[in-house]
């Protein structure tokens, strides 16, 4: 199983950020890993990104609820696929198992959800097994519980 | 993947047996042994070490997260239970000044009748008292007994009966001014200077 190249999380939540970079390591999920815990200034790196031609992260991890953004999650996940992206594997995750977001979250081109819990680890294993299928857009949207 | 000269990799070695200094982090999965067992089984220890560095902090991280979870869960509830703690207090707050003015009305209710039997009671005594001199005086006019003493007895009782009832009337206000004097003083001992009319 190949490593992701690049990930991109956006979360609010600090302490998930040590989190999210523990479990990728021991799970050898990626190497290169960026944290943003703003959905406006993940917005703008994304838009820089496109504008300087520059890699952009091959999946992107973005928080369903974030504090402190003019926007939430599925916004952000609306505006990297239909305004600056094309192609990034894009999702939610989010402690929140709501089937109205999630349907929202589809409609916004999110390709999968993982619930945030203790136990994020059997959850990333998971994901990393279906990652091919959601790059060549192959995966149907699914939900990580 | 980083290839490392001879120099190095024997420096990373003489640092990890000497000092017990290791490469930490993502890096040491780049870097390429090339068959050199000493080397290889370096950079084997500094994974391994970094793996169970990250799973203690992946742990700590985890359980303070947890612990943030409890305490946001705690603060909100400690809000709720501040929110609904105020509401009581209001609510007997209105109740305790209801209570007060029921009482308040009661006390003036009763005071006030108490005033009403005094001052029917003094009517009654005055209105009986005038009536019999004037009866007494009345028969001595017609009867032409001597009325030099009824006429300045009858003189001498309504100016009395006057004089009692606006000393009564006096009386009556004065009670009532003192008994509204001592409630306000009781408001403000309680209250302080909550700035409330009674």
């Amino acid at each position: 199983m190949d490593m992701i190249e690049s990930i991109l999380l956006v979360d609010d939540e600090n302490l998930f950020h040590l989190v999210f970079e523990d479990a990728c390591s021991l799970l050898d999920i990626t190497l290169n890993l960026m944290t943003i815990d703003n959905a406006d200034a993940a917005e703008n790196h994304f838009a820089n990104l496109v504008k300087e031609n520059k890699p952009k992260p091959d999946c992107i991890f973005v928080d369903l609820n974030i504090i402190g953004s003019s926007f939430d999650g599925i916004e952000l996940c609306r505006r990297i696929n239909f305004v600056h992206g094309d192609g990034v594997v894009i999702g939610i995750i989010s402690s929140s198992d709501d089937e109205q977001e999630q349907a929202k979250a589809v409609k916004a081109g999110a390709q999968f959800w993982i619930i945030k819990s203790d136990e994020i680890e059997p959850r990333l294993e998971e994901f990393v097994k279906d990652f091919d299928g959601y790059k060549e857009r192959t995966a149907p949207f699914k939900v990580y519980r | 993947m980083i290839v490392l000269n001879d120099e190095i990799k024997k420096e990373l070695v003489k640092l990890a047996s000497e000092k017990n200094i290791f490469l930490e982090g993502n890096i040491t999965k780049l870097i390429l042994d090339q068959n050199d067992t000493q080397f290889s089984s370096y950079i084997q220890q500094c994974i391994s070490r970094d793996k169970e560095n990250r799973r203690k902090r992946l742990d700590i991280t985890k359980t303070i997260q947890q612990q943030n979870k409890e305490l946001i869960e705690w603060k909100a509830h400690n809000q709720q239970l501040n929110k609904d703690l105020q509401f009581a207090l209001e609510a007997s707050e209105k109740a305790k000044q209801l209570a007060e003015n029921d009482l308040d009305m009661l006390q003036k209710r009763t005071q006030y009748e108490l005033v009403g039997s005094i001052v029917k009671v003094a009517l009654y005594v005055i209105c009986g008292v005038g009536t019999i001199t004037s009866i007494l005086f009345a028969i001595t006019l017609f009867t032409d007994i001597e009325n030099k003493t009824v006429e300045s007895s009858w003189s001498n009782m309504f100016s009395i009966l006057l004089t009692n009832s606006f000393s009564i009337v006096g009386t009556i206000m004065g009670v009532k001014y003192a008994s509204d004097k001592d409630r306000k003083r009781r408001h403000d001992d309680i209250c302080g200077k909550c700035g409330k009319d009674l």
